[in-house]
């Protein structure tokens, strides 16, 4: 008899666990209304959930300049508080998107630009932000790094961060070998050749990542096709991926990989041992974005004399074709408000004064360049970043990475098959047949 | 003929052993490294000059708290998990009843569940119980997801232990739990000890759930202050062997303990046996 | 009147119900509820985002034409039969710690260190070993006259073998671990007669110890099957699956699409056929390893 009693009751459980989970499945907004009790439980003041990815112990600067602005902001809004949850990038990837399953997400987070951020829009999770743009931070933005932000014309993360790459080289290896700073591909080549010749590795590439070999691709295709951005184009099916210039693209690229001009094995390594390879001096040159600049100039764990020996060029033309101030970069991440905030008002007063404070702190406090415009005249900078300032003023296109302008399924298609293509196991016509069926079955 | 045997034996055995100790030695320099002699240098060399300051950026990361909450979960987990899984093992291995089988299956299915199938719906129902962000849901998740291989591992010997000994218990008059916590928690308890010593391994190194599961700094666990020193476009990797370091002390203890308690507990069954 | 009695106290229903529910109800509501959930969210076209669409079974349907899936799950299988091989390696070395030479009791602790290091500390080692200008095996490689060594992660003929091996050794002290446990559980008596009738330490070894411990070695084997058919770990951190799915696993690539690509559906229902597979995998193996149950001493 006891038996049987013990049998019903774990079937009553395992039915009412069903039936939490069931609930639980159909609608989420069950845990919102509870925070939100608890929220104005605790009197007058809201509480603004706040998630960042820049951990103390790796990200020392970012991290205490975020805590200074939270402080600021408290001081400011004393019926406002800020609950800070940190996580590393790919934790807090993750951790994303199961909060967003279910209806979970922080009132404050980062993203990434547009095809990251699309679905969140499309389900609805992000909330539109024109009306802070609006109100607070109208033409504080550089131009282009808002539109990375918007669907349909409607902006639903404010840029924090505005990246564009380059070749950074070792002056140093550069004079010991008697080469010069190329300007087009055929001279970039030369300079692979004679390095090579001396036993010095050229391009240090950690395209495990894949993104790193991406930005390769990219540069090419758009020297290639000159003042016309086909990847964009191709992106948005305005033209076929199968464009010749991209066709070329891939075939100056292996070109570049049959010259030995990347380090051994770079379809394995990781971009951090690529950099650790240019940053102790062991390969000349390395093609990374603007967030490095630090280790260029202000870094202290790394070694001064490399830091001295240190420049950048802009990615050289394919044999005249292609202009050298267009870029390939774009915004980083930036601010979302959730939509099902409870304290949606208090959410968009905060990523709005969070984005002003970071403008005016980044370049001096992190090294950080930031997606608002800077004055470079009025702060106090290293050369180099001086430099970027006034490239990024001058700049006449900046081509946002494929990885970030796509949806994420075909982002992963492409970074695939940019590792083949490196690897020599695709032909270029290949790599750009697949890229066309992958986008032409989004449609 | 037969000395020389055993010399190329203990030749053998000498050579994996340095093999395998190697590990700990090379996290230990690799936690007074740089990035740059980390992945650029030799990776036998000594650092050039020992960056002890890794480890000073690892308790100034407040690694205190995590060490704790890594500490009192792991412990109270594997207390648990090694609990209930002998207590199943017993009844599906030595009790005679219709379901032991498919019970045993159900256990087994378990095993094969790719955690990250698991997360969303997990979090789902933690959610709606309110145990997110709660250590709770943490040690929950731990026993359950750590039940099965358990089970398994006991399993294998619990098959292997003789009748009579439970046969001769009962006839005496003994009450099943006595049989259970007086004898074959004492004859099991050199497997017990290897099943603990899993366990603590798995708690110990866990992060996803507890990433996933909780938000304050003040549940997480050591796990997370691996994560701390990782960024979005740099990770101090010096910082984390230290991290790494500083962690696997206690489990390292812990293990001679267990591992010197396989030994006793044989004595144990020698004896009862 | 005394087995009777033995029978009557051994099946009393309550007591089995106590000591089975604590794990059955957690393993049921924990483990066997998100199952079901994920092969019902394998029925969705949902991005994890957004609303759910029900689409009937197009997602296994695709899965099963996926080349990409079949590739992984091949990945899978063979990471699962080169696991099971390396069982003997690791009986054996069973055996010989656990056997009455001297220092073995040393020797099976330092033998068991590499378990102890989580998989973030064993990937960090492995890449550099594996670095292909400057890592451990490139330099012995070419210290002892090799000129052109491969780049181990890179070359997508070489990637998958690469990593099976640090995945194994990391499992190793796991095996020699139980199969020492339950070396050292065989009653001294049993080896000490057959020492008497003139068996050799080899024979001892493989005719009276390994037999007894056969239970334990079946149970290995499913275990070591299951844990390779789901792995995950070192190849994510090693090779994110690349270059281009060349070390691509089952569950690797579940994750890849539910959380890098935002294919979650899809995601769920690989995740899903992953359990299946494993199911049915693990099905033959006990028909196949099935004999008694019970090994009377």
């Amino acid at each position: 008899m006891r038996f049987k009693k013990a049998i019903t009751f774990s079937v009553v459980l395992f039915i009412l666990s069903l039936l939490l989970v069931a609930c639980g499945g159909d609608d989420g907004d069950n845990g919102d209304t509870d925070s939100a009790t608890s929220d104005t439980g605790s009197g007058n003041v809201k509480t603004v959930k706040f998630m960042h990815l820049w951990p103390e112990g790796s990200s020392a600067k970012h991290h205490q300049v975020v805590n200074e602005i939270i402080e600021e902001f408290e001081a400011e809004n004393e019926d406002i508080k800020i609950d800070l949850e940190v996580l590393s990038n790919e934790q807090y990837k993750d951790k994303i998107t199961v909060l967003s399953t279910s209806n979970e997400l922080p009132d404050v987070g980062f993203t990434w630009a547009a095809g990251y951020m699309e679905p969140f829009v499309n389900g609805n999770k992000f909330a539109p932000l024109d009306d802070v743009v609006e109100s607070d931070l109208a033409d504080d933005f550089v131009a282009g790094t808002l539109e990375a932000f918007s669907v349909d014309d409607v902006t639903y993360g404010l840029p924090l961060e505005l990246n564009i790459s380059y070749i950074f080289y070792n002056k140093r290896i550069f004079e010991e070998n008697g080469v010069e700073v190329p300007e087009t591909l055929d001279e970039l080549i030369e300079v692979a050749e004679v390095l090579n010749e001396n036993g010095v590795t050229p391009i240090a590439l950690g395209n495990r990542d894949a993104w790193t070999g991406s930005m390769w691709y990219m540069y090419l295709a758009d020297r290639i096709a000159g003042d016309e951005d086909v990847l964009t184009k191709a992106i948005d099916r305005e033209i076929s991926f199968e464009h010749p210039a991209l066709i070329q693209a891939g075939e100056e690229l292996q070109r570049l990989v049959d010259a030995g001009a990347f380090v051994q094995g770079f379809n394995g390594l990781a971009d951090e041992e690529a950099k650790s390879m240019f940053t102790s001096e062991q390969a000349a040159m390395y093609l990374i974005a603007t967030w490095d600049l630090p280790n260029y100039t202000t870094n202290e764990d790394i070694p001064q004399e490399f830091r001295d020996a240190v420049d950048y060029f802009p990615f050289p033309t394919v044999n005249g074709s292609g202009d050298m101030t267009s870029y390939v970069g774009g915004p980083g991440v930036g601010l979302f408000v959730a939509e099902n905030s409870d304290v949606k008002e208090e959410a968009k007063k905060f990523a709005s004064f969070f984005v002003q404070q970071w403008g005016v702190k980044a370049v001096e406090d992190v090294g950080v360049i930031p997606a608002t415009k800077v004055d470079p005249e009025s702060l106090d900078l290293p050369q180099m970043y001086t430099d970027v300032l006034n490239d990024l003023n001058d700049a006449t296109n900046i081509t946002l990475y494929v990885d970030v302008q796509t949806s994420p399924s075909t982002a992963q298609v492409h970074l695939d098959m940019i590792q083949s293509l490196f690897g020599g196991e695709i032909t270029p016509e290949e790599f750009a047949e697949t890229h066309e069926n992958t986008l032409a079955s989004e449609e | 003929m037969r000395k020389f045997g055993y010399f190329l034996l203990y030749v053998c055995l000498g050579a994996v052993a340095v093999f395998q100790i190697f590990p700990v030695l090379w996290l230990f320099l690799f936690s007074l490294k740089t990035n740059q002699e980390i992945f650029a240098g030799n990776p036998f060399a000594l650092p050039l000059d020992p960056k002890w300051e890794n480890y000073v950026k690892v308790f100034e990361g407040g690694i205190d708290t995590y060490f704790w909450n890594s500490i009192w979960i792991t412990v109270v987990a594997t207390v648990l998990t090694v609990l209930i899984a002998s207590m199943a093992t017993f009844a599906i291995t030595r009790m005679k009843w219709k379901f032991s089988s498919l019970v045993l299956g159900i256990i087994m299915v378990g095993l094969m569940i790719p955690i990250h199938s698991a997360l969303i719906p997990l979090y789902n129902m933690f959610l709606n119980v309110n145990l997110i962000d709660n250590p709770l849901s943490i040690v929950i998740t731990y026993v359950t997801y750590n039940l099965p291989i358990t089970v398994m591992i006991l399993y294998g010997f619990y098959t292997t232990i003789p009748r009579e000994i439970e046969e001769a218990a009962i006839i005496d008059g003994s009450s099943v739990h006595r049989l259970f916590f007086r004898i074959i928690l004492p004859i099991s308890a050199p497997i017990m000890s290897t099943t603990v010593i899993i366990n603590m391994i798995y708690n110990w190194n866990e992060f996803v759930f507890v990433n996933t599961f909780i938000s304050s700094d003040k549940y997480k666990t050591l796990t997370v202050g691996i994560q701390n020193f990782i960024g979005q476009y740099m990770t101090d990797w010096g910082a984390i062997g230290a991290t790494l370091v500083i962690s696997v002390l206690p489990i390292i203890v812990a293990f001679f303990f267990f591992s010197n308690k396989i030994m006793e507990g044989i004595t144990a069954s020698a004896v009862k046996g | 009147m005394g087995l009777n009695c033995m029978n009557k106290v051994m099946s009393n229903k309550w007591i089995i119900t106590l000591y089975i529910l604590p794990a059955l109800l957690l393993i049921t509501i924990l483990i066997v509820i998100p199952l079901i959930l994920s092969g019902y969210f394998g029925l969705m076209k949902w991005d994890g985002i957004g609303a759910m669409e029900f689409i009937g079974l197009d997602n296994y349907i695709v899965a099963l034409q996926d080349s990409k899936f079949w590739q992984s799950a091949l990945h899978s299988f063979l990471l699962a039969i080169f696991s099971a091989l390396s069982l003997i390696g690791y009986l054996a070395v069973a055996l010989i710690l656990a056997s009455k030479l001297k220092g073995t009791n040393f020797l099976r602790k330092i033998y068991l260190i590499p378990m102890l290091l989580s998989s973030v500390a064993i990937a960090q080692l492995w890449i550099k070993v594996y670095n292909p200008s400057n890592g451990m095996l490139n330099s012995i490689l070419r210290m002892i006259g090799f000129e052109n060594p491969p780049a181990w992660l890179a070359d997508p003929n070489i990637v998958l073998y690469a990593i099976f091996i640090p995945i194994i050794w990391q499992y190793a002290g796991f095996y020699i671990l139980i199969y020492y446990a339950a070396l050292k559980n065989i009653p001294e008596s049993l080896i000490e007669a057959a020492r008497i009738d003139g068996a050799t330490p080899l024979q001892i070894a493989l005719k009276i110890k390994v037999p007894l411990i056969m239970n334990v070695f079946k149970v290995t084997i499913v275990l070591s099957i299951v844990g390779s058919l789901k792995y995950f770990d070192l190849i994510y951190v090693m090779t994110g699956g690349g270059p281009n799915g060349a070390s691509e696993v089952m569950a690797s690539y579940m994750y890849k699409l539910a959380f890098s690509s935002y294919n979650f559906g899809y995601g769920s229902a690989i995740g899903f056929l992953l359990l299946i597979i494993t199911l049915i995998v693990t099905v033959i193996i006990r028909k196949l390893t099935a004999t008694d149950e019970e090994i009377q001493y």
